[in-house]
Parts: structure tokens; C-alpha cells; sequence
């Protein structure tokens, strides 16, 4: 009987048991889930972005399912990092597994604070820097622009001793830039991709579909973009990248793998495959050992071009 | 506005902490009126829990276009051999979704997960009045066969108090949408039917039957209310007028029925004053109507 290929995989400073981790703004505040899956056998969870003040969010229509994904105009919907803080950490933190803290702010100035209030707190294992949600204006610039990724990166490294995941947009001209940017700036490892801006029409009435008139897809529809740009990135920087964009089978997460991520997050599947996380867990030692892996390492990158 | 921190909230939350997901198998599929039909899934696990007013998501498995689970209340549960067995839910078709569905055969499958939601409270004694707009009527069968003493639902299962009557008031566009007539009238639910053009019953919206009935009951009045928002929102007026208990189901756009996305956001009033977006398909569908800014009311 062969041995069971070794899940653990290192993002930077931060070591994750397995390289499956829930997406931001799809998995809640993990409390939601933990009726559909074992919490605790997740590489990691990232909740859903918080920012320095509660948001109310985009009004509805929020969503709405187009070919093989959906758009989204939540417009992160959170109740402030202080309610966060008091009411969602504490559980996040009984876990057990890492908690990567999704972040936005819509300067450095809230970045930066937003970081050291986290930090050391029990219970925040590393921060994720959301600097491309395209649902705030004032958001996405930071992801969009080299020098500014480079300069919050570098803030939140200084201003806390947590890991520092970039989470970048692929709404740009050149990805590999602003990952190498925020390589520079510090970041222990790159998040590729958050949703695609985009849009939904109802030409009937005219009008727009989303309340918010544009939103951010996602879905198996951008796994594309997704697994382009995780071979754009991983080819720029050093430092490990996560894969993020439609992953919904195991066959999907191996293909990140090869192409480059050395971990993936679930985003979109949650909504329509509950218990998907759990099934990719139970299927991922085979799908190694097809490839003849000992551990996820080995076959992180391999793709031959 | 949004809510703080430690603030008292209106709603209790239902995670889906006693949900199934899995792929189950269709018994049956037939229609029940114009583009209605009413789908059984053989799935015990769902079946022995759920309460009226809950819901369950529905796909179809392996397929990603249609991408999202639909959201679809109890119409009923099968009894088989004393064992809750099915489900059944009514649908219309509207869209990509319950087009595909209406083509299922039985001994196909589809991929579902559920109970989902709150569901409606047990409602205290007297006269339970019941009224629906559009497909509004699927959540009320199970709530009135629970209340007339006939069935009983959920694990275990629930203890609801008797009601001296059950009355349901059903307003549709047109006559042929009329669907689960005899399933209300079989379980002894008085029915009351409004069409807007006039094709049976009274010919106006469905809110013009509620006061006739609350104002000649003789017993205290409690309304359910599901369908269109304007249809609640009147509806509610009507109660709050009259300083009756009354309980709206939503049927906000949900992608997940799980609580993860934040797509089914209604307005709810808080007790500190204001309103903040919550999400329907963990802290309702079901709603005090009092508690619901409705967009026509403010
Ligand atoms: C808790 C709950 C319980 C429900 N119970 C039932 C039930 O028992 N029976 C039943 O028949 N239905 C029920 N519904 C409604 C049902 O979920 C929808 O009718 C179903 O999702 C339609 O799916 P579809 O793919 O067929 O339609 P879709 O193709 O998704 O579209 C349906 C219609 O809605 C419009 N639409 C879609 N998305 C939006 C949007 N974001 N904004 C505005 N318009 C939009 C479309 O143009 C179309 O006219 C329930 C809904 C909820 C929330
Ligand atoms: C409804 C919804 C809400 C999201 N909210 C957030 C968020 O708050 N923060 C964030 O970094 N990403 C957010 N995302 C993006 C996802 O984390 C992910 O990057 C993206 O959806 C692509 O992956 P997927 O196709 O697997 O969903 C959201 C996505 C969706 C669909
Ligand atoms: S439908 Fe996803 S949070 Fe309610």
C-alpha cells in the first residue's frame, strides 16, 4: 500500500494543512456552513471582506445566473471590522483551522489600520489584502495601479507581523505587473483571480439587470481567465500564487495546481455544489497519486509549455 | 442603514444546520394547471425534517447551465408506511430553470439540498387566514393540513395548535393558473379565489377577499401571506389596520438559500430605528409583516 501523498503546502510564512481553502464573499463566516461540511478539514477559511465601517451593500437585484456563472453586485454587504471582531472571530477562531482575514479599505490609511487592529488577535492566522473588488468605487484602483499595490502591500507588512495574501483583479492590462508589484511590496503569496467585471441587460425593458448596473462574474465561466492568469503570475513572481476563479471538480483544481497554484479557494461552487470542499478533500490524495506525486508540491508548477 | 455590532436584532437567524445535499430521485411529475407542476423527490432525510414554510434548492445535477439551485417551498410531505418519504413542490415556469424542470420523467434525478429557511411559526389558535398571490399558494397546504390537525411535520415532529378554521384567499391573472385547489378544499381549508380578469371568482386583486373574511370572523384572525410584494404590502395594511398578527413569506432571488452570498438582501426594520439588508433565505423567507420595509411603502 502506497503512502498517502503528503496535502501540506507553505504560503509564504503561512502552512496550510491542505490546499483547499474557501473563497471570500462565497463561504459567509463559515458559521453558515457548518451544518454542509466538517469546517475543520479545510486548508483554510477566508470570510467574507470586511471593511473599517459596516456597509449596507448594493441594493437588489444582487446577483443574477448567467451562461455557466453569475454576476454579483453585493457591494460588500459586512457589518464593520468591531462587529467582526466581537461576533464572528470568536467561533472563526474555535476552529482550529488557519482564518485568513479578507480586508478592504478604500485608502492606505484604512488598509494599514485595519491590519494592526487584527493583528495578534486570536484567531487571525493571516490577512488577504482585497484590493480588486469591483463592486466600491474607490477598490479596485489599488489592484489596477503597480505603484499603489506595491505601496499597501508594504504598508500592511509593516504594520502587522501576519502573513499577507495580495488578492488581485484580472480586470487590467498586465497582471504579471501588479503581482510582481505586490511581491515587491511584500506579500507572502498572490490571490489570482477575483471576479471579472461584467455585465447583464434585459433589452426588453432596457434597462440594466443588476441594481448596481454592473458586477463582478464568477463561476465556471471564468475558469479561463482564471487559470491564465495564475500562468501569467507564477511565471512573474517567486513567491507562491493561489488560484481562485470557477474551480468547481477535481479535475479543475489539478489543472491550477500544474499550471502554477500551489493552493485554490472554492468560490461560487459553495452556492451551487454546497459540499463541494469536501468532496475535492476526499478526491484530491487520488488525483496525486494518478500523477505518480508524493505531495502537492510536486506537482505545483509542472506544466510543460 | 447598517447595523452595529451588539445591536438587539428583529430576526432570528435558521442556519442550514440540519440540511441534506445530495442527488435524489424524481417519483413524479405532473401537471396541476397552466405551466404548473407539481414534482415529488423521494428523499427521506428531507422529508422527516421539514416544516411548512421552508424551502429547499433544486438543480439539475452535472449541469452548469443552468448554473444556481432555484429556491422552492414545501408544498407537501409523503407519507410512506408511517416514514416521512417525499417531498412534493409545485412550481411555474418562468424561466431556464422550471423549463427543464417540467421535462423531468420519474426515475431521473435531481441534485438538491434543504430544509432551508425558518419556516413559518406554529400560529396560535383562532382563524388562520391564508392568502396568495400568483404561485404564492405552495407554502400554505402543509401550514393548514398542521393546523387542522391532519399531519405533522418536522423531527420531531411538531406540536402546532388546533385552528377553529382555515381560510384561503387565492388570486391569480387568470382562471387556468388556479393550481392545488382540491389539495386545500381535501384537507378542509375554505377557498376564496380572485382572478384579475374576471375569468372565476371575484374579478380585482386578491387583497379585496381578505376583509370580508377577518371582518365576519368570529374568532381572533391571524394572516400568512405569500406572492407579489405589493400583494403583501396591502395585505399587511389591511392587518396592521385592524392590529392583527400577520407573516409575509419573501421571495427574494436567492443564488445559494444558504446564507453564504448576501443576494436575497430585504430591508428589515431594527429595533434601534432604521432598517439594515438581511438575508432571507437564513432569517426568513418568513417575516413579521411589520418588521418588512416594502418598497412601495417605504
Ligand atoms: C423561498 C422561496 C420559495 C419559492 N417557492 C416557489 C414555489 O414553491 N413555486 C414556484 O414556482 N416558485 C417559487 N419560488 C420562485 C422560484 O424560485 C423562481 O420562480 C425560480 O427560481 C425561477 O427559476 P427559472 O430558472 O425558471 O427562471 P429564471 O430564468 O431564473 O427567471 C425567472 C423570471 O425572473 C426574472 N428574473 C430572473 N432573475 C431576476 C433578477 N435578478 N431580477 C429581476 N428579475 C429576474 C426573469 O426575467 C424571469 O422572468 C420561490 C422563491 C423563493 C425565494
Ligand atoms: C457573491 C460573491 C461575493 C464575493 N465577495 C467577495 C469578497 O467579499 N471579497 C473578495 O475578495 N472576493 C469576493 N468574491 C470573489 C470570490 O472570492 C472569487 O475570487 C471569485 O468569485 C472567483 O472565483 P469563483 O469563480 O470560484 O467564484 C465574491 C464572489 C461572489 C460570487
Ligand atoms: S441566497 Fe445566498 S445568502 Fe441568501
Amino acid at each position: 500500500m502506497p503512502h498517502l501523498p503528503e496535502l501540506e503546502v507553505q504560503l509564504g510564512r503561512l502552512r496550510l494543512a491542505n490546499p483547499i481553502m474557501a473563497a471570500s464573499g462565497t463561504f459567509g463566516y463559515a458559521r453558515e456552513m457548518a451544518g454542509m461540511v466538517d469546517l475543520r478539514r479545510l486548508g483554510a477559511i477566508v470570510p467574507k471582506t470586511i471593511t473599517p465601517l459596516p456597509r449596507a451593500g448594493n441594493p437588489p437585484p444582487r446577483t443574477v445566473e448567467t451562461a455557466a456563472g453569475m454576476l454579483n453586485s453585493i457591494g460588500l454587504d459586512n457589518d464593520g471590522i468591531e462587529a467582526f471582531i466581537s461576533n464572528q472571530l470568536p467561533y472563526l477562531a474555535s476552529l482550529g483551522v488557519p482564518i485568513v482575514v479578507s480586508i478592504a479599505g478604500k485608502n492606505y490609511g484604512e488598509f494599514v489600520s485595519m491590519a494592526s487592529r487584527l493583528d495578534g488577535l486570536p484567531g487571525v492566522t493571516a490577512l488577504e489584502l482585497n484590493i480588486s473588488c469591483p463592486n466600491v468605487s474607490g477598490g479596485v484602483d489599488f489592484g489596477a495601479d503597480a505603484q499603489m499595490c506595491h505601496r499597501v502591500v508594504g504598508g500592511v507588512r509593516q504594520a502587522c507581523s501576519l502573513p499577507v495574501l495580495a488578492k488581485l483583479t484580472p480586470n487590467v492590462t498586465d497582471i504579471a505587473q501588479i503581482a510582481a508589484a505586490a511581491e515587491q511590496g511584500g506579500a507572502d503569496a498572490i490571490t489570482v483571480v477575483n471576479t471579472c467585471l461584467g455585465m447583464a441587460v434585459d433589452w426588453r425593458r432596457r434597462r440594466p439587470i443588476l441594481g448596481n448596473v454592473l458586477g463582478g462574474l464568477s463561476g465556471p465561466a471564468i475558469k479561463p481567465i482564471a487559470l491564465r492568469a495564475v500562468y501569467q503570475v507564477a511565471r512573474a513572481v517567486k513567491v507562491p500564487v493561489v488560484g481562485v476563479g470557477g474551480i468547481a471538480t477535481i479535475d479543475d483544481v489539478m489543472e491550477f495546481l500544474v499550471t502554477g497554484a500551489t493552493a485554490v479557494q472554492i468560490g461560487t461552487a459553495n452556492f451551487y455544489d454546497p459540499t463541494v470542499t469536501m468532496r475535492l478533500l476526499d478526491q484530491l490524495p487520488d488525483a496525486l497519486a494518478e500523477l505518480g506525486a508524493a505531495s502537492v508540491a510536486e506537482v505545483v508548477g509542472t506544466l510543460s509549455v | 442603514m447598517p447595523s452595529n455590532a451588539d445591536k438587539p436584532q428583529t430576526t432570528h437567524v435558521c442556519y442550514a444546520d440540519s440540511a441534506w445535499h445530495g442527488v435524489a430521485k424524481v417519483e413524479l411529475n405532473v401537471q396541476l394547471a397552466r405551466d404548473t407542476f407539481r414534482l415529488r423527490i423521494v428523499c427521506p432525510q428531507i422529508a422527516r425534517r421539514i416544516l411548512p414554510g421552508q424551502f429547499v434548492m433544486v438543480r439539475l445535477p452535472g449541469i452548469n447551465d443552468p448554473l444556481l439551485g432555484r429556491p422552492l417551498a414545501l408544498y407537501d410531505v409523503i407519507v410512506d408506511g408511517g416514514n416521512p418519504a417525499a417531498i412534493d413542490v409545485v412550481y411555474l415556469v418562468v424561466g431556464k430553470m422550471t423549463r427543464l424542470l417540467a421535462r423531468l420523467k420519474p426515475g431521473e434525478m435531481l441534485e438538491l439540498w434543504g430544509p432551508l429557511g425558518n419556516g413559518f411559526p406554529p400560529v396560535q389558535g383562532g382563524h388562520l387566514v391564508m392568502v396568495a398571490g400568483g404561485i404564492g399558494q405552495t407554502p400554505f397546504l402543509a401550514l393548514a393540513k398542521e393546523h387542522l390537525g391532519l399531519q405533522q411535520y418536522g423531527d420531531p415532529p411538531r406540536v402546532a395548535p388546533q385552528a377553529k378554521k382555515v381560510t384561503l384567499c387565492y388570486g391569480v391573472r387568470t382562471a387556468d393558473l388556479l393550481a392545488g385547489l382540491d389539495d386545500f378544499r381535501r384537507a378542509g381549508v375554505e377557498v376564496f379565489v380572485s382572478t384579475d380578469d374576471g375569468s372565476l371568482g371575484h374579478g380585482g386583486v386578491v387583497t379585496d377577499l381578505i376583509a370580508p373574511v377577518v371582518d365576519s370572523s368570529p374568532w381572533p384572525c391571524c394572516l400568512v401571506c405569500c406572492g407579489p410584494e405589493p400583494m403583501l404590502a396591502a395585505a399587511a395594511q389591511i392587518a396592521r389596520q385592524r392590529h392583527l398578527p400577520c407573516l409575509v413569506s419573501l421571495e427574494s432571488p436567492m443564488a445559494c438559500g444558504i446564507g453564504i452570498c448576501f443576494s436575497c438582501a430585504v430591508k428589515i426594520r431594527q429595533p434601534s430605528g432604521g432598517w439594515d439588508y438581511r438575508r432571507s433565505c437564513v432569517e426568513g423567507p418568513v417575516f413579521r409583516a411589520e418588521d418588512v420595509v416594502f418598497p412601495t411603502t417605504g
